[in-house]
């Protein structure tokens, strides 16, 4: 374990002297970011109605007023903070893979394209230790940015959102989604994309098998809560938390099994 | 099964490695001792590589063993006896965008080397790379780099020094620098393993060459494999034509004899000494003006023992 913090490190080092890597990411999340104020704020201003005004919305705002922490919201505020809310599932699940994803995948390939490899594993490192500090080396600046992007978001819905709507973003359900869900599901995505990267030959493979196992979710289960099929309670945010955990156990496993040194070493070219 | 001597550092016995129906190195056996250099020789895809890095717990044997101190390398124990190599992998592989001070104190701790900033400045200061030490590794030119993967070998102070091809694509000036530092690792007592094709490097470094083409084709000190190639000869320059003179050596028995000029080349056996030949120049009225051992280069030897059908 004592090897894992240096090889971060270093993979933060590096990162940093390439912050272009994160452009993609940074773009995501903007995307991600507006499109809510797209359909909550600059839809309806140019429009000169009042989302409120619709019956669209009517049964979201009685399941979201049902809350204690929303009653005190205008019926708009009530549908902004439905909009805003889950909208935040989208916006940490997006930059945090996709800012962690194009490091990762380019992890294992990239050191063994730049002929890095063989040194390292010439030392006692061992794979779990390489493999831990690749995926966490990725996972911090994805997280950092979801970090950023969120309280850009929260920012920016105190700002153009009515009173009030802003704090709902701070419930311990939506929390617990940016902070432990989020971070849980990038290090699942980041542990496929490694293991992607420890088995085939070139990073956009990689990124592309990570990024479709944990992005195809993510969205699908966007889509499911603006139809209304899942409500994320705090005990469901808990219950998938748990199965991620138990995911990047598993993973991480699986992980080191399928990180072959030898034909790392001996077939790649 | 190589017996292991109780000074032997590192033991590779019956090393033998397949990749699918290829076999890549096979029944190869040797040690090293403390204090010794020795040189690996061969073809391209000989085995070198492949036996360096099964020597580094890199890749294990399909069949046979290294031991590293008296221990065996396995999956299980590579990790923790990897601790006591240092590995000059063929090329340098430093992380170009940190610098090289960065690229060192990374390896330093993962050695979990005392205090890895004085190991550091230590490795920096012996390699001459002090002044480059914010440089970014990509900046370097070849050799510095080679420089730098040197001192990153050596950081950790291992017992058993591991190199391949140390000298590859450097200048001259660098490829002294190289040697020098190799001679020094002999002194201070490691076990240095060479892998290379410069075989002017080897001669003037190894203290036991192998010359490796899948199997072991030869093993022993450069001087004793010129000896048992090409036997051992010496050259007479005379002050004067030889023809007389070697047609009295041939009359005389000493059929293995060649000129040039006034220049004689005999070979030496049991029954003909260096002593014996100049007495009976001398007393055929030869005057000699030089007396030298004629060595053959190692590159003869080497070519020499890859001639042989395999």
């Amino acid at each position: 374990m004592k090897r894992i913090p240096p090889l971060v490190a270093k993979e933060l080092t590096e990162l940093r002297r390439s912050p272009s890597i994160f452009l993609p990411a940074v773009l995501t999340g903007a995307a991600a970011i507006l499109y809510p104020f797209i359909i909550a704020i600059i839809v309806p201003y140019f429009a000169g109605e009042r989302l409120s005004d619709s019956g669209d919305f009517e049964l979201a705002t009685q399941m979201f007023r049902s809350q204690p922490e929303a009653r005190g919201l205008t019926p708009e505020g009530a549908i902004q903070a439905y909009i805003f809310e889950y909208a935040l599932v989208l916006m940490v699940g997006l930059t945090t893979v996709t800012g962690s994803m194009a490091v990762a995948a380019h992890s294992v390939i990239g050191e063994k394209q730049a002929r890095t490899l063989e040194p390292l594993l010439a030392t006692p490192v061992t794979t779990f230790e390489l493999l831990a500090a690749k995926v966490l080396g990725a996972a911090l600046p994805g997280i950092a940015l979801m970090v950023g992007c969120f309280t850009i978001y929260v920012g920016a819905v105190a700002i153009f959102a009515e009173p009030g709507v802003w704090f709902m973003m701070l419930t311990p359900r939506s929390l617990a989604l940016v902070f432990v869900m989020g971070p849980l599901a990038a290090l699942l995505g980041l542990q496929l994309a490694v293991c992607a990267s420890s088995r085939v030959n070139d990073a956009r493979s990689a990124q592309q098998l990570g990024a479709l196992i944990i992005v195809l979710p993510i969205a699908a289960l966007q889509i499911a809560q603006f139809v209304g099929g899942v409500v994320l309670t705090a005990g469901i945010i808990l219950g998938i938390a748990l199965l991620l955990c138990a995911g990047n156990v598993v993973l991480m496993s699986i992980a080191i099994r399928l990180f072959d040194r030898e034909s790392i070493l001996t077939r790649w070219k | 099964m190589l017996r292991v001597r109780p000074e032997s550092t590192l033991t590779a016995s019956r090393l033998t490695r397949r990749f699918d129906t290829r076999l890549a190195v096979d029944d190869v056996s040797f040690e090293l001792v403390p204090g010794e250099i020795f040189a690996l020789l061969g073809p391209n895809g000989a085995g070198k590589t492949t036996t360096l890095r099964m020597l580094g717990g890199l890749i294990h044997p399909t069949s046979g063993s290294v031991l590293l101190n008296h221990q065996t390398v396995t999956a299980a124990t590579a990790s923790r006896l990897r601790a006591s190599i240092g590995f000059l992998t063929e090329t340098p592989g430093l992380w170009e965008r940190l610098t090289v001070r960065q690229n060192l104190t990374v390896y330093a701790r993962l050695h979990s080397v005392a205090s890895p900033a004085l190991a550091v400045d230590r490795m920096l200061d012996l390699f001459g790379m002090s002044d480059r030490a914010r440089d970014p590794a990509g900046e370097l030119s070849k050799g510095l780099k080679q420089r730098v993967a040197l001192a990153r070998t050596l950081l950790h102070d291992p017992s058993i020094v591991l190199l391949d091809e140390p000298t590859a694509g450097l200048d001259p000036q660098s490829a002294h620098d190289v040697r020098d530092l190799v001679l020094r690792l002999r002194d201070e007592r490691r076990a240095v393993l060479l892998s290379t094709h410069n075989l002017d490097e080897v001669d003037r470094v190894a203290d036991r060459v192998a010359v490796l083409r899948t199997r072991l084709v030869a093993l022993d000190t450069p001087a004793a494999l010129r000896t048992r190639l090409f036997g051992r000869r010496i050259r007479i320059e005379l002050g004067h034509d030889a023809a007389s003179h070697v047609s009295m050596l041939r009359a005389s028995g000493i059929n293995d004899v060649t000129m040039h000029g006034a220049v004689i080349s005999v070979a030496l056996n049991e029954h003909i000494t260096v002593a014996g030949l100049v007495r009976r120049l001398i007393e055929s009225g030869a005057a000699i003006n030089a007396v030298i051992p004629e060595e053959r280069s190692l590159e003869d030897v080497y070519l020499r023992l890859l001639e042989a059908p395999e």
